[in-house]
C-alpha cells in the first residue's frame, strides 16, 4: 500500500494540534504530519518524495514567519513531482489579493478561514485525498474504507 | 505492510520451485519437465492471484514472461534441450504466446470497451437508466426490481464495476433518505452488486469470465457464438434477477411506502450522439443474428471500434483510458491455457486420473461449487482462467460422457456461469467492495445473500444444462471428431518423451 502523507503548515503549534486532531480518524490511511515553516514544509516534502512517500495534501496558513502560504503553495503546484498534490489554504488573514493569487497562480483546491468547522475539513480532505488517489493510479481498495463515495463512484463510472 | 508483500512473494517462489521438483512419476503421474514448469506456472499464477503481491494484471504479464522463457521455443537452449539436444517436451510457440494479447476474444472484448465508453461518454447508459425505471413507478419495491433489471441489462455490455458505480451514485442520494432502521437500504444497496454480478453472465463480453470460456471452446473446435450464449444466458440472468429479488425483499423487507430516483437529463441529439445510438444498437443486432448471416461475433465486434475511430466519438485520450488491464488480465488466462493444451500436460494428466468413471452430474456440480468457491476470494476473473482450462481438457477426455448436460460446452458455462455467481464478500467481486464502501451493508448482509443466491444460482445452472444438454442445444459434435486424433497423438507423446526425459531432473 502507498504511504500518503498530509502535511499541515503553521508556525502555531496549537493550530497544528487542532488539525492534526481533526483529521485523526484518516491515520490509519494516511500520514498527517506538521510543518512549522514554508521551509520545513518543502524540505519535509523532498524528504517524503526520497522515501518514495508522496505527498496528497497540503493544508497551509498564510501569514508565516519566512515566506507566505500563497507562496509556498505556488511553489508546490509548480514542481512537476507535486502536480497532483492538493493545496488548502487555512487561514484567517489572507487579503483580497492574496486569495486572488492562490486561486489563480497557485491553483489551490479549497480556502479554509480560521475558525473552521472540523467536519467539514475531514469532509474536504477525505473528498480531495479520494481523487488524489485516483489520479495517481493507486489501488483504490486499499483506502476503501476512507474514501468519499461521490468521487469514487464518479470516477469508476467512467471505466 | 512492505514486509508482508515480500514474504508472500518469498512463499510464491517458495512454493512453485518446489512444485518444480515433485516427483510426480512416483505417484503414478508421467510428466514430462516441460509439463512439470507447466504445472508450477498454474501454482504461481494461483498464488499470485489469491495473495496478490502484485495487482492481477500484472501476474498475467508475469506468466506469460516467465513462459517466453522456460518453455517456449525461444527459451534458453539450456533450458529446453537435454545434452544430446533432444527437445525436453512440446515446447510453445512464442508467437502464439505473444498472440494471446491480440486474440479474436480479446478483440470482442475491445469492440465492448468501445461501446461502452461510447455509450458512457454521449450518457446513453444514464438516459436509458432514466427511461427505463419510469415503468416501475414509486412503490420502492418494483423500483428495486427496476434497478437489478437495468443494472443487469447495463452490465451485460459495460464492466460490473463501472455500471455498479454508475447505478450506487445515482441510488445514494435517495438511501440517505431512508430511516436509519428501514432494511430496505440494505436490500437497495445489495441489489446494485447482485444486478450487475449477474448481469455480467447475459453476453460473452459481459464479464472476462465469459470470455475465457469462450475462447477455451474455440480452441477445442466447438465456438459458441455470441447469440448462442445469450439465448440461454439472457434468460438465465432473468429468473436469477426475479429469485434475488424475491430474497432480497424477505431477507431485508422495505418499510419506506414510496420513492422517487430523480435523473435530471436528455437524451442527446447532437449527430456524434446519434451515430452512438445507432452504431450501437446495430452492433448488439448483428451480434444476436451473426449466425443466420454468417458473421463471426469476433470480427462483429471491431465495426464500432471502426466507427467510433473514425468519428471522433472516441478520442486517442479516450482509448488511451481504456481498461487494458483488463484485456492484459486474460490474455494471462489465454497463456495458462495455451499452455496446459500445447504441451500435451492436459492429456497426460487426464491419461493419469480415471475421469471417465466418474458420474458426469459429479463433475458438472464439483466444478460449479469449485469455480464459486475459488472466485469468491479471488478475482473472477483469474479463477476462471485457472479452471477453465482444466476443465477444457476434462471435457475432451471425457468426451460423449458429458452429453447430458451439453458435453464440453455445458461444462465450461457452468464454470463461467459459477464464478460470476461467487458474490458473498466485498472482497469476492469490486462491485461487491463497492455496495460494501456505502457503508449501508454489513458483510453479514452480505454473505447471507451472497451464500443464498449462489447455492440456487448453481442448482438452477445445473438444471438448465441438463434440460439444454437433453435437448442437443450444445453442439459439441466436434469435439468428438478431434478427440482421436489428439488422443492418438497423446498416447504417443508420453510414451516416447518422458522416458528418455523424464530422468534428466533427477540427477
Amino acid at each position: 500500500m502507498e504511504t500518503i502523507n498530509i502535511i499541515c503548515v503553521d508556525d502555531q503549534s496549537d493550530v497544528l494540534d487542532a488539525v492534526t486532531r481533526d483529521l485523526r480518524s484518516l491515520e490509519q490511511f494516511y500520514r498527517v504530519e506538521g510543518a512549522e515553516s514554508a521551509e520545513d514544509c518543502l524540505s519535509l516534502m523532498n524528504e517524503m518524495d526520497e522515501r518514495g512517500e508522496s505527498v496528497g495534501l497540503v493544508i497551509s496558513d498564510h501569514v508565516m514567519p519566512g515566506g507566505n502560504g500563497v507562496e509556498l503553495l505556488q511553489k508546490i503546484s509548480s514542481n512537476p513531482i507535486f502536480k497532483e498534490t492538493r493545496k488548502i489554504l487555512l487561514t484567517g488573514q489572507a487579503n483580497h489579493a492574496d486569495t486572488i493569487r492562490a486561486v489563480n497562480e497557485a491553483h489551490i483546491d479549497n480556502y479554509f478561514e480560521k475558525p473552521w468547522d472540523p467536519e467539514d475539513l475531514l469532509a474536504t480532505t477525505k473528498s480531495l485525498l479520494t481523487s488524489f488517489v485516483l489520479d495517481k493510479g493507486f489501488e483504490y481498495k486499499d483506502f476503501l474504507p476512507i474514501l468519499d463515495q461521490v468521487v469514487l463512484l464518479s470516477y469508476l463510472k467512467k471505466d | 505492510m512492505d514486509k508482508t508483500k515480500w514474504i508472500k512473494i518469498l512463499i510464491i517462489a517458495l512454493l512453485s520451485v518446489i512444485t518444480l521438483f515433485i516427483p510426480f512419476d512416483a505417484i503414478g503421474v508421467q510428466v514430462n519437465p516441460v509439463e512439470q514448469r507447466v504445472i508450477a506456472m498454474f501454482v504461481l499464477a494461483a498464488l499470485c492471484w489469491i495473495l496478490e503481491p502484485f495487482p492481477v494484471w500484472a501476474t498475467s504479464i508475469l506468466i506469460i514472461v516467465v513462459m517466453l522463457f522456460t518453455i517456449s521455443d525461444k527459451a534458453p537452449a539450456a533450458l529446453i534441450l537435454d545434452d544430446s539436444g533432444a527437445k525436453f517436451g512440446n515446447l510453445l510457440s512464442y508467437k502464439a504466446l505473444m498472440a494471446t494479447f491480440a486474440d479474436p476474444t480479446i478483440m470482442l472484448f475491445l469492440g465492448g470497451f468501445f461501446l461502452a465508453a461510447a455509450a458512457t461518454k454521449y450518457q446513453l447508459d444514464f438516459n436509458l437508466a432514466r427511461v427505463l425505471l419510469r415503468p416501475f413507478g414509486n412503490n420502492p419495491k418494483y423500483v428495486l426490481l427496476g434497478l437489478m433489471m437495468i443494472t443487469a441489462l447495463f452490465s451485460m455490455f459495460m464492466s460490473n464495476t463501472a455500471t455498479a458505480a454508475m447505478m450506487l451514485a445515482i441510488l445514494a442520494p435517495v438511501l440517505a433518505l431512508f430511516d436509519k432502521g428501514d432494511k430496505g437500504r440494505i436490500a437497495f444497496a445489495l441489489a446494485i452488486p447482485i444486478g450487475a454480478n449477474i448481469g455480467g453472465m447475459g453476453t460473452p463480453i459481459g464479464t472476462p469470465p465469459n470470455a475465457i470460456v469462450v475462447k477455451a471452446l474455440a480452441d477445442a473446435q466447438v465456438p459458441i457464438s455470441f447469440a448462442k450464449w445469450m439465448y440461454f444466458a439472457v434468460p438465465y440472468m432473468l429468473v436469477m434477477i426475479l429469485i434475488a429479488w424475491f430474497v432480497l425483499i424477505k431477507f431485508f423487507p422495505i418499510t419506506k411506502k414510496s420513492m422517487e430516483l430523480k435523473i435530471e437529463n436528455r437524451f442527446l441529439k447532437t449527430p456524434s450522439a446519434i451515430i452512438v445510438y445507432v452504431t450501437f444498437a446495430l452492433t448488439v443486432l448483428l451480434w444476436m443474428t451473426g449466425d443466420l448471416l454468417g458473421l463471426d461475433s469476433n470480427a462483429i465486434a471491431m465495426i464500432p471500434m471502426a466507427v467510433f475511430a473514425i468519428t471522433r466519438v472516441i478520442t486517442k485520450d479516450d482509448l488511451n483510458k481504456m481498461s487494458w488491464d483488463v484485456l492484459w488480465l486474460v490474455a494471462g488466462g489465454f497463456a495458462l491455457g495455451l499452455g496446459i493444451q500445447k504441451t500435451g500436460l492436459a492429456e497426460h494428466l487426464l491419461a493419469s486420473i480415471p475421469f471417465a468413471s466418474w458420474p458426469a452430474l459429479a463433475i458438472l456440480i464439483g466444478a460449479a461449487l469449485i469455480a464459486i468457491f475459488m472466485s469468491t476470494f479471488m478475482s473472477n476473473t483469474a479463477a476462471t482462467s485457472l479452471l477453465a482450462p482444466i476443465m477444457a481438457a476434462l471435457g475432451i477426455s471425457m468426451g460423449a460422457g458429458l452429453d447430458s448436460f451439453g458435453g464440453m460446452q455445458g461444462l465450461l458455462v457452468a464454470v463461467a456461469l459459477s464464478c460470476s455467481l461467487a458474490m458473498s464478500l466485498p472482497i469476492s467481486t469490486p462491485p461487491n467492495a463497492l455496495a460494501y464502501s456505502t457503508g449501508f451493508v454489513k458483510t453479514k448482509d452480505m454473505a447471507k445473500m451472497g451464500v443464498t443466491v449462489g447455492l440456487i444460482g448453481i442448482i438452477i445452472i445445473c438444471g438448465m444444462l441438463l434440460v439444454l444438454g437433453g435437448a442437443g442445444y450444445f453442439d459439441n459434435r466436434k469435439v468428438a471428431e478431434v478427440v482421436p486424433a489428439t488422443t492418438t497423438e497423446i498416447v504417443a507423446a508420453p510414451v516416447a518423451a518422458p522416458a528418455e526425459v523424464a530422468p534428466a531432473p533427477a540427477q
